[in-house]
């Protein structure tokens, strides 16, 4: 039995850390964004603040990739749905013997690396323009239509599997039914399978988005001159990367996750309605109950859409508003006395080591690297020799006596540095 | 033949039935097998501008495969050392990620949907769709954050006196393969968590009360029953990671390629999309001769994979 007791204790453990390695990357990233540091990182924590997403909406080429990922988007539900829809009808009347074919081709898309896609559609569209004698600034040399193509082609696959299986529980009774009572096809088309289908199209359609908007590989080789949000994003990470990239990275997230919640909240209606609609066909139920719009909206999922919405909005505002400026003022004084500490320290060191100091000698000539021009002034308090003596120093930045001009006690006044170069 | 579009006429209407054909062979013959078709012509012939296509230059030839495997006549090596052993590399680390991302999903898929209780397996299982909708590209990002020269883990590492310099990840490509396993391994779970969670619960306890040890019961029962999922989900990463650009292009060492960024390359910077499109040909077999493999191993149609 105890035995038992540590396989599931390690098992615990393990699925723990599944989900630290899961989460971990996608918070730390996302906490960057609120950093003022310049380089995205958590530690050393400077400032919240949220002057990255301002950075972010200046960014014009970026604004222009996001326009045309929407744009492309749209575009691609536009296309992958009817498509997948068509599909999934056929498959269900074709013959027995052409089937698994038939399958094989209309599903091999999501089995072929997207890079494939992206190059196959890129040739056969650019052979077709040279074939018609097309000029190149037609449509099919133009990324955005070979994108929504390119992408279609295996979106159209996804949404195909998501008829598929809502279709499998459609009763053609019921279109024969319609049919005998002297519907027409488009008719009982309309009027019973679309209304049946409604939810799977919904769904379909924010898989097809989603999907889209998340593409790169195909989209790398089809988008030609254009550039989308990813393609931006891409460029922007490979070379140099800056806490805006994470600023975005917070508002993708967002927005997917707003997207996926909409995406199960749709299937999990859509998997309760086909529940009620078995018990009711099984007599159990009355008839199905009728939600109203209100009732609707209190879906737990979509409350904490809502409030989750609400306290991302919230943040930024108070990030944005909150003294900023001030915090930076805080955390460059921490900085400086973080720097001053560690001179002191080897300051002392040296004084140990040698009775008496030796001004010609810069101890550690770093500080004045990572403080600039304004910094220095600063700074000269502090390697004054009379620190070294014990004598506090008045602690404020603009201290007149290490202002001065007199550098006998400043080992890091860069004349003195001249003047001791000049006598060795 | 005719019959049975006369059957199919009739039950569709002529409206619907005709755009129901069209929509589907438009799909099919435009969109999916046409383009290959042409690839595979494109590949197969010299690499000449387009106003000298149809020429006596534009003729069909195999330099594009013969220079994958041999390289360029002048070269000194017999073989083409450099794009082989990309393709290579890029095969061997696909098939690592893929086994380290089944040995890490498994567990986690079991426990999930037998051994977490309600709310929690619920939660567990509606959490995991979250990172699946980030982009691959922020993954990345994120992994570079972290894997960076000053990132959380040299940060961690050196300030606990286990290392003494920050290790440079990324040029040892660390952090790619930390990436790629990340990138996918929803791909994996999802299928697996599938495949387990339709197994009796009893199956196990019958097992379990017959004397058989955990190791036993899995091999036996929860193994044979997840097939299909666990062949799904080895397919579905495989393919995405030797097919994947974007994580390599991130995260990957200055000195390592990916086999997909020599095509972009071909394509995208010695303009040879000849070459370009011969080397997606020969990933794209690869893939399929993958695919093929696991569908004789674990004895699975196609249509359990594509799902």
């Amino acid at each position: 039995m105890k035995s038992y007791h540590v396989s599931r204790l390690f098992i615990l453990l393990f699925v723990l850390g599944f989900f630290a390695y899961l989460f971990g990357p996608l918070i730390l990233m996302s906490l960057t964004a609120f950093n003022s540091s310049a380089f995205p990182r958590v530690m050393p924590w400077e400032c919240f603040s949220a002057e990255w997403f301002g950075v972010l909406s200046q960014d014009a080429r970026l604004l222009e990739g996001l326009r045309n990922s929407l744009f492309i988007g749209v575009g691609v539900v536009c296309l992958s749905v009817p498509l997948g829809l068509a599909g999934a009808l056929m498959l269900t009347q074709v013959k027995d013997r052409m089937r698994p074919w038939y399958y094989t081709v209309i599903i091999s898309p999501i089995l072929v690396p997207g890079v494939v896609l992206g190059i196959s559609t890129l040739l056969f569209w650019d052979r077709v323009g040279i074939m018609f004698g097309m000029s190149r600034e037609s449509l099919f040399y133009n990324g955005i239509f070979l994108t929504i193509i390119g992408q279609s082609t295996f979106i159209s696959a996804y949404t195909l599997l998501l008829f598929i299986a809502r279709l499998q529980r459609f009763d053609p009774d019921l279109d024969e039914a319609a049919m005998d009572l002297g519907a027409t096809s488009v008719q009982a088309f309309t009027k019973i399978l679309l209304p049946f289908l409604k939810s799977t199209i919904a769904s379909a359609a924010v898989l097809a988005f989603l999907a889209s908007f998340e593409n790169y590989n195909t989209t790398v080789f089809t988008i030609i001159s254009e550039s989308t949000i990813t393609t931006v994003l891409a460029s922007k990470v490979r070379y140099g990367i800056n806490p805006s990239i994470s600023a975005l990275a917070v508002i993708i997230v967002a927005i997917t996750l707003f997207g996926a919640a909409i995406f199960e909240v749709l299937k999990r209606r859509e998997l309760a309605a086909a529940k009620e609609t078995k018990l009711v066909a099984k007599g159990l139920l009355e008839k199905r109950t009728k939600k109203s719009f209100l009732v609707r909206l209190l879906d737990p999922a979509l409350i904490m859409i809502f409030m989750i919405t609400i306290a991302g909005v919230g943040t930024i505002y108070f990030a944005g508003t909150i003294g900023v400026d001030e915090c930076k003022v805080i955390a460059r004084e921490e900085k400086r006395k973080i720097i001053q500490e560690k001179v002191r320290r080897q300051q002392q060191k040296a004084m140990f080591k040698s009775a008496v100091p030796r001004e010609d000698q810069p101890l550690t000539p770093k500080p004045e690297k990572k403080v600039k021009a304004k910094g220095t002034e600063q700074f000269k308090s502090v390697f004054d020799t009379q620190n070294l003596q014990g004598t506090p120093v008045p602690e404020s930045e603009d201290d007149p006596a290490s202002k001065g001009n007199d550098t006998s006690g400043n080992v890091f006044n860069p004349g003195n540095l001249q003047k001791s170069a000049g006598t060795e | 033949m005719k019959a049975y579009w006369k059957q199919f006429f009739l039950k569709n209407g002529k409206i619907l039935g005709s755009y129901i054909l069209i929509a589907c062979i438009f799909w099919m013959l435009i969109m999916i097998i046409l383009p290959q078709v042409f690839m595979i012509d494109f590949s197969l012939r010299t690499n000449v501008p387009p106003p000298k296509w149809g020429t006596e230059v534009h003729h069909y030839t195999v330099e594009h495969y013969k220079y994958m495997v041999y390289g360029s006549a002048k070269a000194q090596q017999s073989y083409n050392v450099v794009d082989l052993s990309v393709f290579f590399r890029t095969i061997w680390a696909a098939i690592m990620v893929t086994l380290i991302d089944l040995f890490l999903c498994y567990p986690v898929a079991y426990y999930i949907a037998h051994v977490a209780k309600g709310g929690w397996a619920r939660l567990m299982a509606v959490s995991l769709i979250v990172p699946f909708w980030v982009n691959e590209i922020l993954r990345a990002f994120a992994f570079k954050i972290m894997f960076g020269s000053s990132g959380v883990i040299n940060n961690f590492l050196v300030w606990s006196g286990i290392l003494s310099q920050p290790y440079d990840f990324i040029r040892d490509n660390w952090a790619l393969w930390a990436g790629l396993s990340y990138a996918f391994v929803l791909l994996m779970i999802f299928p697996i968590y599938n495949a387990v969670e339709t197994l009796d619960k009893n199956q196990i306890e019958a097992a379990r009360d017959l004397g058989s040890p955990w190791w036993r019961i899995h091999w036996r029962v929860v193994i044979p029953h997840a097939k299909p999922g666990i062949s799904s989900g080895c397919t579905m990463v495989f393919m995405l990671t030797a097919g994947t650009l974007a994580a390599p292009q991130i995260l990957g060492g200055p000195s390592s390629l990916w086999f997909t960024q020599i095509i972009y390359q071909a394509f995208n910077q010695a303009g040879n999309w000849a070459r370009g499109s011969a080397y997606a040909l020969v990933l794209l077999i690869t893939c399929i001769i993958f695919v093929l493999i696991v569908m004789k191993i674990f004895k699975v149609k196609l249509g359990e994979i594509a799902r």
